[in-house]
């Protein structure tokens, strides 16, 4: 029962602070940026503004395009409640498994880039197309890193995976410390950051779907959006870096836990803006090559644990 | 029981065959007689399977003349799976032409019905045989009838298409005779259970299993052997692709697991052959889904997606043979459980898709989907079952698709924990392999679905489509159906595919390996679980939320009648994506597959004359028949009327002399007799 609890306790977390922590981000590269930059609370007065809006849309889309936003939200709450993150478990374990998890994360994908395609919006269109093949291109490696990993720990829940990693049990830490760095790659391009994408520019890969929409379903969609980064980033650290985690259901436990997560996230996500800001725009034909470099990386990873170092 | 409801099912295909030929003259009668016969014979058809899966395995052998040839006929579970699986899609098949036919009035609707009816069982015989002999004669026979089937339309891309599937289709024929008589040879005789029981010496066991998955691929559509699937099944009417992809590829993957698993049950199995079927397997389901990618003709593009998921089928059953080779009963029951649930699956979906493909042909009278758009408005039935088939095919949770590829992934981290280092490399490739195809597969129906229903009606046709009939609606609708309970229903519907490969696998008793528990779905062999229930219901209360708080929350309004953005310009229908923009842009990055193909797949100098000469063989041996028969005949009888005309001179004394010398004959001949 605790576990139930524990899970909508953390899809409603969730929810609240995921503009907290885009706000963040923001803020953490404007100061890079040496701007003065918008309050990390900005998210939260853009959503609060753009409920008061009318919802507009083109004349020939249909109920894709409707049903989308509220789609999105609602699989980003699901996966909440199997991913593990304040604590080292899947407070639900029959969502935790990593193959049920990549695959919850294209339903939202299918439907986003057919919303866009529904849109009649010819650079609404090309994003979502982009952002389909941006996910062909990650799921190898992401794949690959996952079964170093399985392999590795003996199991492909995510929940006991990071019970292994975390006592320390796995059957080839080099391997498995390789894949994790190929894991953590892929995962950032999923982000659609730079050097891979630019979600303020309206025609890019991520913010390329979103051109046709406004208020309450935009503010959907960009709650949902800053969701899947959170998620994203904790997927890696529940597999990878389960250190400080809460490991039974008591109350000091979930806060220390809790605290622990927030510093996690706040160290992840200083690191991609570092990343961010430090590298240029590259061309998006060129992707290619980066993410089966990731792939080669995953690869090295496998042989590495074949070999059992 | 089974033995008579299977007869029962086949009489009635037959009798609606003959009866569909007989009534060619009234087309209206002849296609109603062909559909209802064939549905009666789906249902038997499917109680039989029914039957043969959950009641002991049931033999039947009838004496023929000839001493090689008994008639036998084996009802197990295996057998049991591929006949609900080809009823149900006939069932659907036959509904559905009830109104679909009538496309195809003035090109020979009779014989349609009497081919379609003869393939159905032709197709349930082959499944049933327990005899080398007569499995090959029902195997050829559902080639020959499917093959009248392609070329119905009788023009030239039919026919072209048509050829090359007879070519590839008797390639694979002559590979599986080698490999039978081989069997049969050492054995001395063509009965299946002789087969069974003969232990072969490995060389010959491995000549016969690679001979039979060439084979058995051929039919089944793999890669390299794929070249006819998307030139046939969109040449034939949709149901009947829908029956050839759903239901017909799947009678190679009965073949290599009827091989492989059953008749050299008594040889055992090298670990070599799971792990090139996984590699056949890997390679089919990627280039499958790259090559659909390129696609704007929506029925070829479905055609090539069947050899994709030949290829996860394959990789499923890899996982099988490897586990056999092993000695890891989990390892091998997981790898089929995932490789027969994938099989049923996709008959489901690819059924319910080309159902829908020949729904939007029926409404707009075209295959390419630049000419499309907008249907969902129009058409709402079939674009929400082909919604959900498309989403079935994508493996997006809770439905039946995911089901089959999780347990595909799981039975490759199975055979990775089980196996040494190559296994665990070939495993990793597969799920690799898988991995990239689930992501080219959303894509793909992205497009597909996207292009063909959604946005703005891109053609004349297209915006004033109608609606189409209820038979095609409801035999889409309860595809659809299947499709969402194999999804919903897995933890009850997975320990039947349990039952049929632990049946293939083991003399009983057989060991227990469950996997479902409660709810859920269980891989006993890493502990992995999932819910599909529990994600749909998740799903279901978490999207109708957000819907909720939209609409209380947003104060707005709601107003969808807007131009799109144009980045200042008029917009206008030419610029929103269409089928080739997807092409394109996935050509970017895998350009180097696209020119692999080209490469390989260019007709042949060799094909393109081996075409040509057929087509003036077939030529000057119509002209034969004609010299050697019919004039043969005509001049016989000239001559003969001439030689009777030297004795008819027209006195009517020789005529009484001919009756008195014919009288006297017939007194000589009765006192002989006596």
């Amino acid at each position: 029962m605790a576990e139930i609890i524990l899970a909508f306790v953390q899809a409603l977390l969730l929810v609240l602070l995921a503009p907290l922590v885009s706000g963040t981000a923001r803020w953490m590269r404007a100061k890079m940026h040496a701007r003065k930059g918008p309050s990390i609370l900005q998210d939260y007065y853009d959503i609060a503004k753009l409920l008061k809006r009318q919802d507009v849309g083109t004349a020939h889309s249909s109920f894709v395009f409707r049903i989308t936003p509220p789609l999105f939200f609602g699989c980003m709450l699901v996966l909440a409640c199997g991913v593990p993150m304040i604590t080292r478990f899947c407070p639900v374990p029959a969502l935790g498994d990593v193959i049920t998890v990549v695959y919850l994360l294209a339903l939202p994908r299918f439907f986003f880039a057919l919303a866009a395609v529904d849109s009649s919006d010819a650079y609404a269109g090309i994003g979502g197309v982009r952002e389909l093949i941006v996910g062909v291109l990650v799921e190898p490696a992401l794949m690959l890193g996952l079964f170093v990993a399985a392999l590795a720990t003996g199991t492909t829940n995510i929940g006991e995976m990071g019970v292994a990693v975390g006592s320390l049990q796995v059957t080839s830490p080099v391997g498995l410390v390789i894949a994790g760095i190929a894991f953590a790659m892929a995962c950032y391009i999923e982000l659609g950051k730079v050097p891979f994408d630019m979600a303020e520019a309206e025609q890019e890969i991520q913010e390329g779907p979103l051109s046709e929409y406004s208020g309450p379903s935009l503010a959907m969609l960009k709650v949902s959006l800053a969701m899947k980064q959170v998620i994203m980033a904790a997927f890696f650290v529940a597999v990878f870096m389960p250190f400080g985690s809460a490991v039974d259901c008591t109350l000091p436990a979930l806060i220390a836990g809790a605290a622990v997560f927030a510093v996690k996230l706040i160290v992840v996500f200083f690191i991609c803006s570092l990343v961010e800001n430090s590298m240029m725009r590259v061309r998006y034909k060129l992707m290619g090559r980066q993410t089966w470099a990731v792939v080669g990386v995953a690869a090295l990873g496998l042989v590495f644990c074949i070999l059992g170092i | 029981m089974t033995t008579q409801l299977f007869l029962v099912s086949i009489a009635l295909s037959c009798v609606g065959a003959v009866a569909s030929l007989a009534a060619k003259r009234s087309e209206g009668a002849s296609k109603t007689i062909g559909c209802v016969f064939g549905v009666g014979a789906g249902v038997f058809g499917l109680l039989a399977g029914l039957f043969s899966i959950f009641t002991p395995a049931e033999l039947v052998s009838v004496a023929t003349p000839f001493s090689f040839a008994n008639f036998s006929m084996l009802f197990n579970p295996l057998a049991g799976l591929l006949l609900v699986l080809i009823s149900v899609l006939a069932i659907a098949a036959w509904i559905y032409g009830l109104s679909y036919f009538d496309e195809y009035r003035g090109k020979g609707l009779g014989s349609a019905g009497f081919f379609m009816n003869l393939f159905i069982a032709s197709m349930d015989f082959v499944i049933v045989s327990d005899n080398a002999f007569w499995f090959l004669v029902f195997f050829e026979m559902m080639s020959l009838t499917s093959y009248f089937l392609v070329i119905i339309e009788q023009d030239q891309k039919s026919i072209k298409g048509g050829f090359l599937y007879l070519i590839m289709a008797h390639v694979g024929f002559l590979m599986i005779m080698i490999a039978f008589f081989t069997m049969a040879g050492i054995t001395g005789s063509f009965e299946f259970s002789a087969f069974r029981a003969t232990s072969f010496a490995p060389g010959v066991a491995s000549l016969v299993f690679v001979l039979a998955f060439l084979g058995f691929g051929c039919k089944a559509g793999m890669i390299p052997f794929h070249s006819w699937l998307p030139q046939a099944h969109p040449a034939a009417p949709s149901n009947v692709s829908a029956l050839m992809s759903g239901g017909m590829i799947k009678i190679g993957v009965f073949g290599i697991l009827k091989v492989g698993v059953d008749l050299l049950a008594a040889s055992g199995c090298a670990l070599w052959w799971g792990v090139l079927v996984l590699a056949f397997g890997a390679v089919s389901s990627v280039l499958g889904v790259v090559y659909a990618l390129a696609e704007h003709d929506i029925k070829r593009l479905l055609a090539y997606h069947s050899v994709e998921n030949i290829g996860i089928i394959l990789l499923g059953c890899g996982v099988g043979f490897i586990g056999m080779a092993i000695g890891q009963p989990i390892v091998a029951l997981i790898g089929f459980v995932a490789g027969l649930y994938h099989t049923l699956n996709h008959a489901m979906f690819k059924g319910l898709l080309f159902l829908g493909a020949g729904s939007v042909l029926y409404a707009t009278g075209t295959r390419n989907m630049e000419r499309m758009g907008g249907l969902a408005r129009v058409m709402p039935t079939t674009a929400m079952c082909f919604l959900i088939g498309s989403l079935a095919i994508s493996a997006i949770p809770p439905l039946n698709g995911f089901v089959s590829e999780w347990f595909t992934y799981q039975s490759l981290f199975n055979a990775a924990f089980a196996g040494d280092a190559v296994i665990k490399l070939a495993a990793a490739f597969g799920a690799v392999a898988l991995a990239i195809t689930g992501a080219l597969a959303v894509t793909c129906f992205v497009k597909a679905y996207g292009v063909t229903f959604l946005s703005a009606p891109r053609s004349e046709r297209a915006a004033s489509a109608r609606e189409v009939p209820v038979a095609m609606r409801i035999s889409m609708i309860a595809l659809a159906a299947v499709c969402v309970v194999l999804g919903l229903g897995a933890p009850f519907i997975a320990p039947m595919f349990e039952h049929i490969a632990s049946s293939m696998l083991f003399v009983q008793p057989a060991p227990c390996v469950p996997v479902s528990a409660g709810l859920s779905n269980v891989n006993v062999g890493i502990g992995s679980i999932v819910s599909t229930p529990l994600i749909a219901v998740l799903l279901i209360a978490l999207i109708a939320l957000p819907i909720v708080l939209r609409a209380v929350l947003g104060k707005g309004g709601v107003a969808h009648d807007r131009d799109p953005w144009a980045c200042g310009y008029v917009p206008d229908g030419h610029m929103p994506v269409v089928a080739t923009t997807f092409a394109s842009q996935v050509r970017m990055f895998l350009a180097p597959l696209y020119d692999m193909r080209d490469a390989l797949a260019r007709q042949s100098g060799r094909f393109v004359a081996l075409f040509q000469g057929a087509v003036k063989g077939a030529e000057a041996a119509e002209g034969v028949g004609d010299k050697y028969l019919v004039d043969a005949v005509a001049s016989f009888v000239t001559w003969l009327s001439r030689k009777v005309q030297r004795i008819e001179s027209g006195d009517f004394r020789v005529y009484i002399v001919y009756i008195v010398v014919a009288l006297v004959l017939f007194l000589c001949l009765t006192v002989l007799m006596k």
